[in-house]
């Protein structure tokens, strides 16, 4: 099978999984007890429209409440490919405008993360597999399950204190500024995306780390010069954004880690059993190089398939990190969300989480396929 | 928990009893005596000696697997602590919650002891009351105002206060928070103050006074003089953390404990059929499954929360759902009853047999005259035609006897009236018990073997042989007696600890999300192996000898399937407690208040940077208790895998 054939089969049986997604989605909305005509209206919902019907019910009709189910979904499945997203309660503003703002922060997050993760992940998997069974290998292990199961949302908060707000640690002049009272401020800031002394232009991609280099530079008025002086140069915003984003990042970097080390070991102890293996080993090359080589770079490739999965992860456990750092992302999106009982908005965030980890998947997928040929064949 | 285990004791002592009494008494109707079955019974024992034998040489050997990991030991050692920890909370714990008397929720009451205290601060003996100046103003003399507690709940439900032992007075406040001169107020005797006529001066109304008091009950008897007060701090409304936590432990367990085995059977259930059936099934379940993997498991938990926002009970979705289970169970497991029952062959065969005879006595009848016919009728036509029509019932039968179990065993869920006493329900849930105890009996195999092979009662009368006991301590005879236990008491009682599926607790929707969020996992790891199982030669010849697809799915498949299953369940309590505590603390799961590890974590998180002992604690026994269940589970998969078994 050529490459572009295995690509257009697997974009196909995807259809089906977004359709069950929105079906699911459609079912949750319509358990959920809150009604989405009444929200609309709120209080004004007695008030007698030009056409004889209340506000009530005139919204029952448009948003089609009347109809059956089936009409319903399909209603439902053909604004959504519209664009037409539903409004929100909770924010005020269309669920899609909303979500345009709040996606790319959770994905410059998960995938920062995962950046962060992989190397440690990959590194100690592979010291893990080369002296397995030792002492490093027992204490590596031991790690990895212990990383698996740290709560995120405690570890988050544990960083913010020792990083976030302990004096003495970092340098006092780099340290961030005390933003939590009855502290001295620590070395990394420990709420929100940038530094509140300066507003982030919102014109770019929504991604902070990529806007940074791309908007136009904050400016700020000098009454000594009597002109706008640029107060944030291109770079001081990028290590802002990222001194903002490390301690989140680190934090689901070590959650992602867990796993991606025990699968990199396992993978490595299964490569190291290999013929190939032992033929570089028998032709005399050295043992570094024969691991690097030889081995690491076979059972990195198994360890592409974990990547899509780890980003589910990020993602899910980005709802937790982005309320402890307050990030308007999709997870606090979501949390608020859910508080108000904000059924478009959930259906919203249901469907955009599914497509993006959907969509990850399949790149992964692609990439084994282009690094491992014989995935096509099945 | 103690007196779980003693109603435990009590319930399996009275359901043995009128068990064996019921069995002896029918062996001395029919004349049986206790010698005429010693050869039985010495042959009985044997088995059951050689049985355990080899069940404590496997285990042992699975021991030794196990002990070569030091992680596993330490992830073992972590969950006895915790469970020990949780069953004696009662008697380690230093401060108690109150029992609601609506609900069986452990709520704390919020007391004026002081707050946010850090640990080991000597602040925590301290106490504060307010004394109304106003009252003694206006009475116009200075008066004896006596040291008491704050109010607690009483078994009867009324609030009363206890008289406190003063030490020493520490300071004094008005309302605004001034201090003032400590002169106002003098200490009299151990536990009673004077008013000094200066108070009276004083321009607020009330006076909030903090004093040491004697307080022997909240130290802890085993650490050292000094170190014994508060050793994890206060919370913000005054209670000691320590004793949250350990009350905690109970919550977290039971909501891993029950998730994790709730989400085991529905998903074993949907992969086994998924796997076994194939087609079209197959297919529809595992789009299903793709659907909920595409998900996040935290966003799709979330989700489902908010689908379960607006029920507020779950006892008819529960009894819906753990019907259907059953159901499930007794149609799958009719082959094999039907076999057990008639000894031989499918349904089919049984009931052509029973026609044929039926043909043959018709024949007979035909030949007779009228008068005849009469005699005979009664007695073996009306058998066989009752057998032939219970037979061709016994699904609906079945049906019949577990949803009347079933709804008899609901308590506080409306569907039963009001109007018939607690008693007369137990008692009644103990007879259906009994019964079902029988049939089950009747139909075990290991019980049941070597009896001749005729109708129902027949096998149910041999079984009643109580000449020889040990055959009733098979395994299996034993777990099926406990399980049974268990449900008698689970069910029967209201003010059990252990209430499983009544209403949940409040933390039902964590846990109802949790098992919807859970399932395809295991579906797809069943499915797999029943698919990789199907196709061995074992499966092929218990097919080829005519045996029912769900003899073949519970006695041949699953059980060769569990090992992967174990592993995986240990490890999804772990995984379970901490998705729980993650939906907790964005507060979608308990009540602020409850001593919910998660919740524990977002109360303390507003006070966080200053307070850092209320975040630190809880999430520490968050991750004490997974890790110890990740250990173990990574343990048991060392004993599972096959490359260990030497």
């Amino acid at each position: 099978m050529k490459l572009q054939e295995f690509i257009v089969r697997r974009l196909i049986l995807l259809i089906p999984v977004i359709m069950g997604v929105s079906i699911f989605t459609f079912a949750i909305a319509q358990i959920i007890p809150a009604d989405p005509a009444a929200a609309l209206c709120g209080e004004k919902c007695g008030v007698m429209g030009s056409n004889g019907l209340t506000a009530y019910e005139s919204n029952v009709i448009r948003l089609g409440l009347d109809k059956p189910v089936w009409q319903q979904y399909l209603i439902y499945v053909t604004n959504l490919l519209d664009g037409n997203w539903g409004e929100s309660v909770t924010f005020h503003r269309p669920v899609i405008e909303k979500l345009k703002d709040a996606a790319p922060i959770t994905l410059e997050m998960s995938f920062l993360s995962l950046a962060m993760g992989f190397p440690m992940g990959i590194s100690l998997g592979i010291f893990s597999a080369v002296w397995q069974d030792k002492l490093f290998d027992q204490f590596v292990r031991f790690v990895a399950i212990a990383f698996v199961s740290l709560p995120i949302f405690w570890l988050a908060m544990m960083f913010q204190y020792i990083l976030g707000t302990q004096v003495g640690i970092c340098d006092p002049i780099t340290q961030a500024l005390p933003l939590v009272p009855d502290t001295d401020g620590g070395c990394f800031p420990i709420y929100g995306r940038h530094d509140p002394t300066y507003t982030f232009p919102d014109t770019g991609t929504g991604f902070h780390l990529i806007d940074s280099w791309i908007v136009d530079e904050p400016t700020k008025f000098n009454p000594l010069t009597n002109q706008y002086e640029v107060s944030m140069s291109h770079s001081d915003m990028f290590f802002d954004t990222l001194k903002h984003l490390f301690l989140p990042c680190f934090t689901l970097a070590i959650a992602s880690t867990g796993g991606l080390l025990r699968y990199m070991r396992a993978s490595l102890l299964e490569v190291m059993n290999e013929d190939y293996v032992r033929t570089a080993r028998a032709k005399g090359i050295s043992e570094t190089r024969v691991i690097l080589v030889h081995a690491v770079r076979n059972a990195l490739v198994p360890i592409v398939t974990i990547l899509g999965f780890s980003i589910g992860g990020a993602i899910g456990g980005a709802v937790l990190t982005e309320t402890i750092f307050a990030f308007p992302g999709m997870g606090k999106t979501a949390v608020d969300a859910i508080v108000y009982l904000d059924f478009s908005m959930i259906m919203g965030v249901t469907l955009v989480t599914a497509i993006i980890f959907l969509l990850s998947n399949l790149l992964v997928d692609i990439s084994y396929a282009i690094v491992d040929p014989r995935v096509r064949l099945e | 928990m103690s007196d779980f285990i003693i109603d435990f004791i009590v319930y399996s002592v009275l359901l043995l009893v009128l068990i064996f009494t019921i069995g002896i008494i029918y062996d001395r109707i029919r004349g049986k005596k206790w010698s005429d079955s010693s050869e039985d019974r010495e042959e009985g024992l044997n088995r059951f000696i050689q049985g355990w034998r080899q069940r404590i040489y496997d285990l042992r050997k699975s021991w030794k697997i196990f002990r070569r990991s030091a992680l596993a030991i330490i992830g073992l050692m972590l969950i006895i602590t915790v469970s020990t920890i949780s069953i004696f909370a009662d008697d380690i714990a230093v401060e108690h919650p109150y029992r609601n008397l609506q609900d069986t929720e452990d709520l704390w009451w919020i007391d004026n002891e002081p707050r946010r205290e850090a640990p080991f601060s000597e602040a925590c003996d301290w106490h504060e009351q307010r004394i109304d100046i106003f009252g003694i103003k206006t009475k116009g003399y200075s008066q004896y105002v006596t040291a008491v507690s704050d109010p607690v709940r009483d078994e009867n439900g009324s609030l009363t206060p206890f008289p406190l032992e003063i030490i020493e007075i520490k300071f004094m406040e008005d309302e605004l928070g001034y201090e003032l001169n400590n002169s106002l107020i003098v200490r009299h005797n151990e536990t009673t103050f004077f008013v000094t006529d200066d108070a009276l001066n004083v321009s607020s109304s009330s006076i909030y006074l903090t004093f040491e008091f004697q307080n022997e009950d909240m130290h802890h008897w085993w650490l050292p003089d000094g170190h014994d007060v508060c050793i994890m701090g206060t919370t913000h409304t005054g209670q000691d953390l320590f004793s949250k936590i350990l009350y905690g432990s109970r919550v977290s367990l039971k909501i891993g404990i029950t998730v994790a085995f709730l989400t085991v059977a529905l998903g074993t259930i949907i992969g086994s059929i998924s796997g076994y059936y194939g087609g079209i099934i197959d297919e529809v379940i595992m789009r299903m499954t793709d659907v909920f993997f595409a998900v996040p498991g935290l966003i799709l938990a979330m989700a489902f929360v908010a689908a379960l926002s607006g029920t507020t009970s779950l006892t008819m979705a529960m009894s819906s759902v753990v019907f259907l289970l059953l159901l499930f169970l007794f149609i799958s497991l009719r082959g094999v009853i039907s076999e057990l029952v008639t000894g031989e062959g499918t349904d089919s065969n049984i009931i052509t047999k029973l026609q044929t005879e039926l043909r043959g006595l018709d024949k007979e009848l035909q030949l007779l005259s009228k008068n005849e016919q009469k005699s005979i009728l009664p007695l073996s036509y009306l058998t066989l035609q009752v057998s032939l029509l219970l037979f061709r019932a016994r699904k609906i039968l079945f049906g019949f006897i577990v949803t009347l179990f079933f709804f008899f065993s609901w308590h506080g869920g409306g569907i039963w009236p009001t109007g018939i006493g607690m008693e007369l329900e137990k008692s009644l849930i103990l007879v259906i018990m009994i019964f079902l105890f029988i049939l089950i009996t009747v139909f075990d195999k290991n019980i049941s073997e070597g009896v001749p092979k005729k109708l129902i009662f027949d096998r149910a009368s041999e079984s009643f042989e109580f000449g020889n006991p040990y055959r009733f301590l098979a395994l299996r005879t034993i777990l099926i007696f406990v399980s049974v236990v268990l449900l008698i008491f689970v069910t029967g009682s209201s003010e059990s600890d252990f209430i499983l599926i009544q209403d949940f607790d409040r933390l039902w929707k964590i846990q109802a999300a949790l098992i919807l969020t859970g399932w395809p996992g295991y579906a797809r790891l069943i499915r797999g192996q029943v698919l990789y199982i199907r196709e061995m030669t074992f499966v092929e010849a218990a097919k080829s000898v005519g045996a029912p697809d769900g003899r073949i799915m519970f006695r041949h498949i699953l059980p060769s399937a569990w090992a992967p299953l174990l592993v995986a369940f240990t490890l999804d309590i772990g995984g379970t407690i901490l998705s729980a505590s993650g939906l907790s603390f964005i507060g979608l799961g308990a009540e602020p208040g409850t001593s919910e590890w998660g919740i524990l974590v977002a109360d303390g998180r507003r006070f966080f940077p200053g307070s850092w002992w209320l975040v630190t604690f809880p999430g520490l026994a968050i991750l004490v208790t997974t890790l110890g269940f990740n250990l173990l589970g990574d343990g048991l998969r060392d004993i599972v895998d096959p490359k260990n078994k030497r």
